[in-house]
């Protein structure tokens, strides 16, 4: 008996496409460069620069719509496999309309969640503080109830950036890894979401108690259980550990080629390992940041703002995490990861160096430039001053140009590696972050 | 043998690999388990830095002229919310002075603004003002910060500082007549005129004191943009401007100035505060917005200023100005104790909640009468007085006959306690 050939979505299809340059390096690499550079600024100064179009860096609406779209494109490539898009599509579509139709779906998802599910659903009928309307009719002024209600809902996707990518690369989606799509897909969100609303409730949740008078106490622990240890009541302590969880995610899948935990042999070992290492790394880089900030601005002083205070110094550790995802996406999206021979120490060691001294130029750049051409406040440390936005969003159309347009348009699909329906959407592989070559 | 060789040499090279690997995970743990350990402490033995001597004062009694730069915070936060939020130009809002005839929110600039006002003053501030009323967003929002400090120094001689000069031409010129501000400044009883920062509150009601002073000595901090230098002269200043650097400034016996370089919302950088250095008591931080953090500016001064110790405290505190809330404040809330404080008055754009947290924690803030537009008397208020060193009346002799049916500081709840905090 002849079996039906099996629908096939968009499993595999990352590590599958062979992405070749249309031009001698360094034309590719300049050229996607330029023009992802060209394409930040414009919908920089439509969506967000203050002196801009829409503003919405007021900073944390804008900071919230960036992290969700972030979050919804990691959902959609690397849990759904761009389910329900299918791989012929994929592979035959021009990439500026790939682009276009599963961008405009992100945003119609990231719009659906924020303002139905969080604003609407958990709002109206669950916590307040994650609808403006409901905290406006309780008071609180129009602008802070926005900022407030982002804060909740961006935190949550904070998590979830975290979390959803983590369980494919570390647990290698396992153990679902072998059901088709969308089931593994919805099982993992569910399963993500679910972890991430636990974390909330133990990390921003108390925050948002206390963002309140009276302090919410009956319903969170006020003041927050982390406060003499954190030096803050703060719930920064936690985004600066849960930043770093997701930076060394992306480290691990990228320039690290998810060394050295794959050298474990024994499955459940090494998808353990690779998971909670994760975070026992992140964990390391929350408490070495911080006290790098600590050696070069002084210590902290609990009570005082800027600079010098707590809760902005595990901020900043998440920014400067940031700074350091950036250029190890360029290697591996633009640079085919960049160097690909040597030994895999040789390599690794090299990519995280390389990276390492791009960061901290692009630090650097940002604190001395960003107020000119970005908008952003002067200096380290004022409120307003959020350069995770301006990374993020250039993440974003980092996202966008290597996920949905195939590193258009220095790069392209070689015809012959295309392939065609078959039994590939049987194995359930995780995703990886291919290199273009 | 051949393929036990390759086994054998990819077997040393996997553990090579996992050695190093593991070594590489190892040596980041202990970094992270170090970095956040008591021993880190050892590498921030500190500098025992010679600290400035600015002197010493009798005493220092501060009028508040006016602590109410807006009077209605929806209206405020609803322009800075529809401008595009708190880091747009504050020259961009078309809030008065500098409206143009367009009178849309967001659409002004200085340029656009100075040009239908620039003639007037600073003589017919009347008719200034007039314009922003027709043209102006919120014109009936602005009202302006402004203090008196009087010194009495160690030679018996006094010397008095105006500290800002409020948003309102006709709200500050106003309080100025109600303080006898206006005749102090007309005799050339003032020393100086302290802007603390660029911010409309405290220094676009300039023209007001050129009014009356056009020859004062100024002081702003550096880090003013062009627009705020060119609105000094298109004011009429005609005397010394004294534009301060980051760090500390001596202005005479017992009083500095001290420039914090920081970034401030509405794009605005740097901040003037004062220290005065009262004799047999301490040191008195005096502020107009505080941006830099209280606790900041007590540690500057117990880093870089003689002193016996940290005795009061006069000005805004910059917590929450717009009743807005953020945990991170009671972080504030739990330490101020700790730093030994005597006398508080903290106003302004310390906002409400943040005194009543004071209070209920038992910071010793004074408590005022709720006067000329100022909203609770838990917080010294517009013609109220404070003394450092010298016994003063709450109310200024200037406005007591002003109030008859002003009140007595209230305490709120039946324990004493101001309701509406949560310590």
């Amino acid at each position: 008996m002849q079996s039906e050939p099996m629908e096939r979505y968009g499993e595999g299809y990352l590590e599958e496409r062979n992405l070749v340059q249309r031009w001698p390096s360094p034309i590719p690499q300049i050229l996607n460069l330029v023009l992802l550079a060209g394409l930040f600024y414009a919908t920089w100064w439509i969506f967000q620069d203050p002196r801009g179009w829409l503003r919405m860096y007021t900073p944390y609406v804008g900071y919230m719509y960036c992290r969700w779209l972030l979050i919804i494109f990691i959902w959609m490539v690397y849990i759904f496999n761009f389910w329900p898009f299918r791989r012929a599509w994929l592979e035959r579509t021009h990439p500026l309309i790939k682009a276009v139709v599963l961008t405009s779906v992100a945003v119609v998802i990231m719009v659906l969640v924020i303002k139905g599910f969080f604003e609407g659903l958990l709002g109206s009928y669950a916590m307040a503080y994650f609808s403006p309307s409901e905290m406006q009719k309780l008071g609180i002024t129009d602008f802070f109830a926005e900022e407030y209600a982002a804060l909740a809902i961006l935190m949550f996707a904070a998590l979830a950036s975290w979390l959803s990518p983590a369980w494919v690369v570390g647990m290698e989606n396992a153990p679902w890894q072998r059901e088709r799509q969308p089931v593994r897909g919805i099982t993992i969100l569910l399963v993500t979401f679910f972890l991430a609303t636990i974390i909330f409730f133990m990390t921003m949740h108390p925050h948002m108690g206390i963002l309140y008078e009276q302090w919410q106490s009956f319903a969170a622990i006020a003041p927050p259980w982390w406060h003499e240890f954190a030096d803050t009541v703060s719930g920064n302590f936690h985004v600066s550990w849960i930043m770093c969880c997701t930076v060394v995610v992306w480290l691990v899948e990228t320039i690290w080629e998810r060394y050295p935990f794959r050298l474990i042999r024994h499955d459940w070992l090494r998808r353990c390992a690779t998971f909670f290492g994760i975070i026992a790394i992140a964990v390391c880089c929350h408490f070495f940041l911080y006290f790098a900030q600590e050696l070069w601005w002084g210590e902290a002083v609990r009570g005082t703002r800027r600079l010098f205070a707590p809760d902005w110094r595990w901020l900043h550790v998440g920014e400067m995490m940031i700074f350091y995802l950036l250029p190890a996406l360029v290697i591996t999206f633009y640079f085919n990861n960049w160097p690909r021979k040597g030994s895999p120490t040789s390599r690794i060691l090299i990519r995280t160096l390389v990276a390492l001294l791009a960061a901290v130029v692009l630090y650097w750049l940002y604190y001395n430039t960003s107020h000119l051409f970005l908008g952003t406040q002067k200096g380290f440390s004022h409120p307003q001053q959020f350069p995770m936005i301006p990374t993020i969003w250039m993440i974003n159309i980092m996202l966008i140009n290597h996920w949905f347009m195939d590193n258009w348009p220095g790069w392209k699909i070689a015809p012959a590696t295309r392939t065609v329906p078959g039994d590939a959407a049987k194995t359930g592989a995780a995703p990886s972050m291919q290199a273009a070559e | 043998m051949t393929d036990t060789s390759h086994g054998s040499t990819g077997d040393r090279r996997a553990f090579l690999r996992g050695a190093a690997g593991g070594t590489a995970l190892g040596a980041l743990g202990m970094m992270g388990a170090y970095s956040y350990s008591p021993l880190r402490h050892a590498h921030f033995a500190k500098d025992e830095n010679e600290k400035a001597d600015i002197g010493a004062v009798r005493s220092l009694k501060v009028t508040n002229i006016s602590e109410t730069s807006w009077f209605n915070n929806a209206d405020l936060i609803g322009d800075i919310r529809g401008a595009g939020g708190l880091l747009v130009n504050q020259y961009r809002f078309n809030w008065p002075p500098f409206a143009n005839k367009n009178g849309k929110l967001a659409e002004g600039s200085y340029a656009d603004g100075i040009k239908h006002i620039k003639d007037d003053l600073p003589n017919n501030l009347e008719r200034a003002w007039a314009f922003q009323m027709e043209n102006a967003v919120h014109p009936e929002n602005a009202g302006g910060y402004a203090a008196l400090l009087e010194i009495e120094l160690r030679d018996g001689s006094t010397k008095k500082i105006l500290l800002d000069s409020g948003w309102s031409y006709d709200w500050i010129d106003k309080s100025f007549q109600r303080e006898g501000i206006d005749k102090m400044l007309a005799n050339g009883e003032i020393d100086a005129l302290v802007i603390s920062h660029e911010h409309f509150d405290h220094f676009w009601g300039f023209p007001v004191t050129m009014k009356y002073a056009p020859e004062i000595d100024v002081y702003v901090p550096e880090g003013f943009y062009e627009e705020g230098f060119q609105y000094v002269k298109d004011s009429g200043h005609r005397g010394a401007l004294h534009v301060l650097k980051p760090g500390l400034t001596q202005m005479f016996d017992g009083v500095a100035i001290y420039n914090f370089a920081i970034p401030i919302i509405t794009r605005v950088y740097g901040e003037n505060s004062l220290y005065v250095n009262v004799e047999g008591k301490g040191l008195v931080s005096v502020t107009g917005c505080c941006h830099q953090g209280i606790i900041r500016f007590a540690e500057t001064a117990l880093q870089e200023i003689q002193m016996e110790k940290l005795y009061g405290i006069y000005g805004g505190l910059h917590i929450s100005p717009f009743d807005d809330w953020d945990p991170k404040y009671d972080d504030l809330v739990f330490t101020l104790g700790d730093y030994g404080f005597e006398k508080i008055g903290a106003n302004h754009c310390t906002g409400l909640l943040t005194v009543k947290k004071f209070v209920a924690r038992g910071l010793p803030v004074v408590q005022g009468t709720a006067r000329f537009g100022s909203k609770d008397p838990v917080y010294l208020g517009n013609g109220d007085q404070i003394g450092f060193g010298v016994d003063v009346a709450l109310m200024s002799p200037a406005s007591a006959h002003l109030s008859g049916s002003a009140g007595a500081p209230a305490t709120g709840g039946d324990d004493g306690s101001v309701k509406g905090a949560t310590y």
